[in-house]
């Protein structure tokens, strides 16, 4: 496999790394979940019309939302789908429910087990065992799900098999160009994500140099291996927020959440935020200077005295 | 100046009951919402090392914000630790967890509960109303010492069978749990807006302990799908007290989890900003 992961300056943009990674029918996982969502991705995925994506991940707020209801999923497999406390998401439950735009099929897992799937897959083994999942209506309607006695203390255990998407997308704080990855705050299970994919995209608020990452290894969640290409991506979570960057924006995230009631709304939302927004830089302006600015300050205000 | 008498919705009811569940000292992993606002009560009120744990994998941390979800930036503020999802879910199977904190849309007699799915006429793959999911609640369902679980009292969701099963309570009663060998030790008590209902020692169905007022009774039995027994002792709830009260309005001033109300302030971004200005100024966390 000819592998960008051996270079040394992988960075570029946002719009080639989707057309290039996400092929139509392929796997995919978003890192993130609330922190650190890669909403920007989610946006760029809808906007270069990719479909029959299948969705895996342990949970997904807002651009899980935008996938679904833009009709690019046609499995997901997941534990966890929702806005958050500003108000449920429609999307996916327009699309469970009444096939609208299309219907998924949902495997569902708890967290800990959807995590498991992709420690198993990052340290190439097949599954892995759990105590989670036994004697509940998960395990009956998930196949993939299997049970067994361990064979040294002969109690049962339920096994989940390895994931190992075609392609994972990380939004981190931090990166050098080779695509060493610093995650501050919450890591949802980042770091394993990245190995577990068999392409894997950084994208980050910063590009910085390898000395810095050398000044503090410790830090890097992610080493350059791993990675496949790096894109500089600042907001690339909003309206989720990045810890030590900025808040997250309740306003933008009830506005959806109170517009996917209905498809028409939520059709109304993806042509003003999706379709008339060319790229990323477009969606900033449209977001405007002073709101992304007030997003980092109150997000500073909270986080005065943590190292950044 | 008249001291008015304390007003409190619902939502301050449950968050203030369920938060005196959690004793100090222990680690209490806390899921979204009305959860997350009785493990901050616990902490600030009569449970000073009393530890928050997220799934999202942050350990202790000391927000001046409410966390609005198990994985946003509040959840790491000041955190002792900061760790992958599947470690921290690892920890509370190893048994590291002692106290959770869950819900769901449906409950049985059994402390069973439903996050994943309303079937109506329909099925899993078409059903009538489609809902999150497990998230971590399958798993601190499976493996927490002991859960609390809260959710609201309606006339819908304390049901005689569930339409999905997602975590596991007491399972069909009896040593059923037990003999299951999940190592957790399954719900102490259900924490709605109208009552308190706990689990008999011995066949593990659920019993009213506590009420909102006796003269409710009648009314609460008509909500719950199956012959609820009462408990001899049967208790009035504590409406939350002026301390567990300012916790919430400090945390929480826009209302978002609590539900006090502050709608208007989210429809507009300038107004949003001017409500975390004003209740957050701009000073280094003191505590």
């Amino acid at each position: 496999m000819t592998s960008g992961r051996k270079k040394l300056d992988k960075v570029t943009d946002l719009a080639s790394v989707v057309n290039k990674y996400v092929t139509d029918g392929c796997s995919i996982c978003l890192g993130g979940a609330i922190a650190r969502e890669s909403v920007a991705v989610a946006r760029e995925i809808v906007r270069q019309q990719k479909k029959d994506l299948t969705l895996m991940g342990a949970a997904m707020t807002s651009a899980g939302e935008i996938l679904v209801g833009a009709g690019c999923l046609k499995r997901i497999e997941i534990a966890y789908f929702w806005i958050g406390v500003v108000g449920q998401g429609f999307n996916f439950r327009r699309a469970v429910e009444q096939g609208v735009p299309r219907r998924p099929k949902v495997a569902d897992y708890s967290n800990f087990s959807a995590s498991l799937r992709f420690l198993a897959g990052s340290m190439g083994i097949g599954f892995m065992p759990t105590r989670s999942l036994r004697h509940s209506d998960i395990i009956r309607y998930n196949p993939d799900i299997k049970t067994m006695a361990d064979p040294y203390t002969g109690q049962e255990v339920a096994l989940v098999p390895a994931a190992n998407p075609e392609v994972a997308f990380i939004h981190v704080q931090r990166a050098d160009p080779s695509g060493n990855a610093v995650i501050m705050g919450n890591l949802w299970n980042d770091p394993t994500l990245a190995r577990a994919a068999r392409k894997t995209i950084i994208t980050c608020e910063e590009i910085i140099s390898e000395q810095e990452i050398r000044t503090n290894p410790n830090l890097t969640a992610i080493p350059r291996y791993c990675v496949e290409a790096v894109v500089p991506l600042p907001f690339g979570a909003h309206p989720e927020p990045v810890d030590g960057y900025y808040w997250m924006d309740q306003p933008f995230r009830r506005d959806f959440a109170l517009r996917s009631q209905s498809r028409e709304g939520f059709l109304g939302w993806l042509q003003e935020w999706v379709w008339d927004c060319a790229d990323h830089n477009a969606y900033l302006e449209k977001l405007g200077a002073r709101r992304i600015q007030a997003l980092a300050a109150i997000e500073k205000r909270f986080r005065q005295g943590m190292a950044r | 100046m008249k001291k008015a008498a304390l007003k409190y919705n619902a939502a301050h009811l449950m968050a203030a009951r369920a938060a005196r569940e959690i004793k100090d000292g222990e680690t209490a992993m806390i899921g979204v919402g009305l959860p997350l606002a009785a493990g901050i009560i616990a902490r600030e009120v009569h449970a000073p090392s009393s530890m928050i744990v997220f799934e999202g994998g942050t350990v202790g941390a000391k927000s001046r914000r409410m966390p609005w979800s198990i994985s946003d930036s509040a959840t790491s503020d000041f955190a002792l630790a900061a760790m992958e999802l599947w470690r921290m879910l690892g920890d509370l199977q190893a048994g590291y967890v002692d106290v959770g904190v869950v819900g769901g849309a449906q409950v049985d007699r059994y402390g069973n509960l439903n996050s994943t799915a309303i079937f109506g006429q329909g099925s899993y793959a078409r059903p009538k109303v489609r809902m999150p999911g497990s998230g971590g609640a399958n798993d601190i369902a499976s493996s927490c010492g002991r859960t609390i679980i809260m959710m609201r009292l309606g006339s819908r969701n304390f049901v005689s069978g569930l339409d999905y099963l997602t975590s596991p309570g007491y399972l069909s009663g009896g040593d059923a749990r037990a003999r299951a060998n999940l190592s957790g030790g399954g719900p102490a008590l259900v924490v709605t807006d109208r009552a308190v209902f706990r689990f008999d020692g011995q066949d593990k169905e659920m019993y009213l302990a506590e009420i909102d007022d006796p003269a409710n009774l009648e009314a609460v039995r008509k909500l719950v799908g199956w012959p609820l027994r009462v408990s001899p002792e049967l208790k009035k709830m504590k409406p939350p007290s002026a301390k567990e009260m300012e916790v919430m309005h400090r945390l929480d001033p826009l209302g978002i989890v609590l539900g006090t109300g502050a709608e208007l302030e989210l429809e507009d971004f300038e107004k949003y900003l001017g409500v975390l200005e004003r209740n957050f100024p701009d000073e280094p966390l003191s505590r």
